[in-house]
């Protein structure tokens, strides 16, 4: 009890530093330095909402790029000013019950949410009695389909010419304030009965239906809080850019958050909270490798994509030398899994 | 006192070199392109195009002009991150790019917000530059393009009735397809003269199911615009099926891919392009294509040519105005009319859409042969 209490402290004491920071920050820095903090938030939400389905409950899905693409379209449809949609929709018109629909921010994520949530729901039911690799084509599959129905839905998404004009509510108290509503409700899930049963999953699926949990109840619960989540951060994404088009949400995206998951380590919170922050500042820190470096006697030619060769070689060690992930500290296998 | 003397003479250098910075601040310009993922090819090209432009006008109102390429992956997200990267920390008063419209549109917003000027060299999606007074272009637009074919396929052909293959993932081969059907409903005066609209996703592999479709409707042309890997093969396809009616498409046949994929089967396709190498519409092309063959070894194409006039636009429009502030280069952008680049003569519009000829080339004996210039209408 006394263990838990000072957990509660110590995520009081984040929570407040993240706000003062975000305070200073939105003073003083500059809109790039804003615009990698709201990434950073975005991405804290994604890896969590998979670590929640791939770390916790073990099912190993790549269907994340569909959710958020979900969420984006959700949010983009929902919040675009009403003269707006018909300057993008110049080829075919929109579908007149979206036409003079306009709504504020917070419903129109509630709804991303809810929507994808609801998909997940649909999907997960038939999709969940795979195990393993099955259900990982299955859901990359159905990440695809989502992103090939975007594309031929004209009168509904504007298909590939994609949609602009979204509006930028996106700031850094939107997409800090979901990320840490998520953190708080992944920790809170995992803590309760639950989190348990996710857990029990992961590690035997006889055993964990042996003691008495249902299988199927707790796969495709998981999966519709992940979906969730990934909704919402889809929504929170649209906003910040701006514009949004089916081939951005490419197995690519999937892949980035993964590498996130993978980085922070399968089932933690904190790891996955660290990683995604790092993984988004990296990326932009990282661009002085692309450019040319002048070292005054010889000039070297910088190789585009530099950048990228190192996460995979991050990647690479972290596979093969350090599962737990980067930001964990070892306590002996066991216990960290309890720990939990 | 021997290392106070060399400590001393690299103090005096350095200040040396800091003075003479401070003389002439450059005039900053950024590029964000993508230099990896799907669509680098299109970005290490147009890159060049401007690099070539650097090196032959490196200097504007006595100041040295700075290039700042930054990578925007292919990625939109990345995009908005490089651009946004661009104007808060190198300052640069004007951007190029990008290759890809969806690239493009990510950027579009915050070059708005932070009121930073950005000419697009090829991204030809008319929703970039649309309700947005910062974005400009120096290609002509989809409509454009689609209208081009579709006077071409009834003018020059004769056709009476035409069948459509779009690449649905793709805007731009929506956007022309789009423009081609309503042109060519328009010119024929027939409203049934599309028999057949069929749609494959990049990266399909095998056409026979719309191509067998299009076969029992009997068009006279088939307009397919699409990636060059795939129209070759779609092509080719064809061919092997028996269908010997012309093949018409837009600008990103024009690479040597399209060529090689296609072998004997694309002979005798026909595409709308904004540049060729072969017929200087310049005297500026020339000179860009002498320039360009000296300093890379090898033929130029389209989207070098547009790299190459974007940066020169902005460097005229800077020289014009007499000043390298954005919201001036902004406004002297807006008048730009009868600018003479390498692609041809660039006015651009009230949407910031510039209005210049189209080239049409078509495949002879394994290469691109440059057929006619179709100036646009005012």
């Amino acid at each position: 009890m006394r263990d838990k209490r000072r957990t509660d402290l110590i995520a009081l004491a984040a929570l407040v530093c993240t706000v003062v920071v975000l305070l200073l920050a939105n003073r003083y820095l500059d809109d790039y330095k804003i615009r990698i903090i709201n990434l950073s938030g975005i991405y804290v939400t994604l890896g969590l909402s998979m670590n929640l389905i791939n770390g916790f409950t073990g099912l190993f899905s790549l269907g994340h790029a569909g959710f958020m693409a979900v969420g984006a379209y959700t949010v983009a449809l929902l919040t675009m000013p009403i003269p707006m949609k018909e300057m993008n929709f110049f080829f075919q018109p929109i579908v007149p019950w979206l036409a003079n629909v306009e709504v504020g921010f917070l419903p129109a994520l509630l709804a991303a949410g809810l929507i994808s949530a609801f998909l997940g729901v649909l999907i997960g039911a038939p999709v969940l009695r795979l195990r393993d690799d099955y259900l990982a084509i299955a859901t990359l599959g159905f990440a695809e389909i989502i992103r090939v129905v975007f594309t031929n839905t004209q009168s509904l998404t504007n298909g590939a010419l994609g949609l602009k004009g979204i509006p930028n509510y996106t700031n850094t108290w939107w997409s800090w304030g979901v990320a840490f509503f998520t953190i708080w409700f992944v920790s809170f899930l995992i803590r309760g009965s639950y989190g348990k049963a996710f857990m029990a999953i992961r590690e035997d699926e006889v055993a964990a239906e042996a003691m008495g949990i249902n299988l199927f109840k707790h796969k495709v619960l998981s999966f519709a809080f992940a979906s969730f989540f990934a909704g919402i951060a889809g929504g929170l994404l649209a906003s910040l850019l701006g514009t949004i088009d089916p081939n951005m949400f490419r197995i690519t995206l999937t892949f980035n958050i993964l590498l996130i998951v993978v980085l922070g380590g399968l089932g933690r919170i904190a790891g996955t909270v660290v990683a995604a922050v790092i993984v988004t500042v990296m990326m932009e820190a990282l661009r002085f490798l692309d450019e040319s470096i002048n070292l005054g006697f010889i000039q070297l030619k910088g190789i585009p994509g530099m950048r990228m060769v190192v996460f995979s070689i991050i990647l690479i060690l972290v596979v093969l030398l350090r599962k737990e992930g980067l930001f964990t500290r070892l306590k002996g296998r066991e216990s960290s899994y309890a720990e939990n | 006192m021997k290392r106070i003397g060399l400590a001393l003479l690299v103090l005096i250098l350095a200040c040396s070199s800091w003075v003479g910075l401070a003389f002439a601040q450059p005039i900053k310009i950024g590029v964000f392109e993508p230099m990896t993922g799907p669509s680098a090819a299109g970005g290490e090209m147009t890159v060049e195009g401007i690099e070539l432009a650097w090196e032959i006008k490196p200097e504007v109102l006595g100041r040295p002009v700075e290039i700042i390429v930054v990578d925007n992956k292919s990625d939109k997200v990345e995009a908005a991150n490089a651009v946004s990267r661009l104007i808060e920390r190198d300052q640069v008063v004007a951007i190029i790019g990008s290759y890809g419209s969806s690239l493009s549109m990510a950027a579009g917003d915050i070059v708005k917000q932070k009121q930073i000027p950005a000419v697009g060299c090829s991204p030809t999606n008319p929703l970039v530059t649309l309700n947005n007074d910062y974005y400009f272009r120096v290609c002509f637009i989809d409509p454009f393009q689609g209208t081009v074919m579709a006077s071409y396929a009834v003018n020059e052909l004769g056709a009476k009735t035409a069948a459509v293959i779009q690449d649905v993932t793709q805007d731009y081969s929506v956007g022309l397809a789009k423009y081609f059907i309503d042109a060519f409903r328009k010119l024929t005066g027939n409203p049934n003269s599309i028999v057949e609209i069929s749609s494959y996703n990049t990266g399909d592999q095998d056409f026979t199911a719309q191509l067998t479709n299009v076969k029992n409707k009997n068009p006279d042309v088939i307009f397919a615009p699409g990636n060059y890997g795939e129209s070759a093969l779609l092509i080719r396809q064809a061919r092997d099926l028996g269908i010997d009616v012309p093949f018409l498409g837009g600008d990103t046949w024009e690479a040597p891919e399209f060529l090689s994929i296609g072998g004997e089967a694309v002979e005798g396709a026909v595409f709308s392009t904004h540049f060729t190498a072969e017929a200087p519409v310049t005297a500026e092309s020339g000179y860009f294509l002498d320039a360009y063959r000296q300093k890379y070894g090898k033929e130029a194409n389209a989207f070098a040519a547009l790299g190459y006039d974007a940066y020169m636009v902005i460097l005229d429009v800077i020289e014009k105005v007499g000043s390298a502030d954005p919201q001036a280069i902004r406004d002297g952008l807006a008048e730009v009319k009868g600018f003479v680049g390498a692609t041809g003569v660039i006015s651009l519009d009230e949407n910031g859409d510039a209005v210049k000829s189209a080239v049409i080339n078509k495949v002879e004996n394994g290469r691109f042969v440059y057929l006619t210039t179709v100036e646009p209408e005012f």
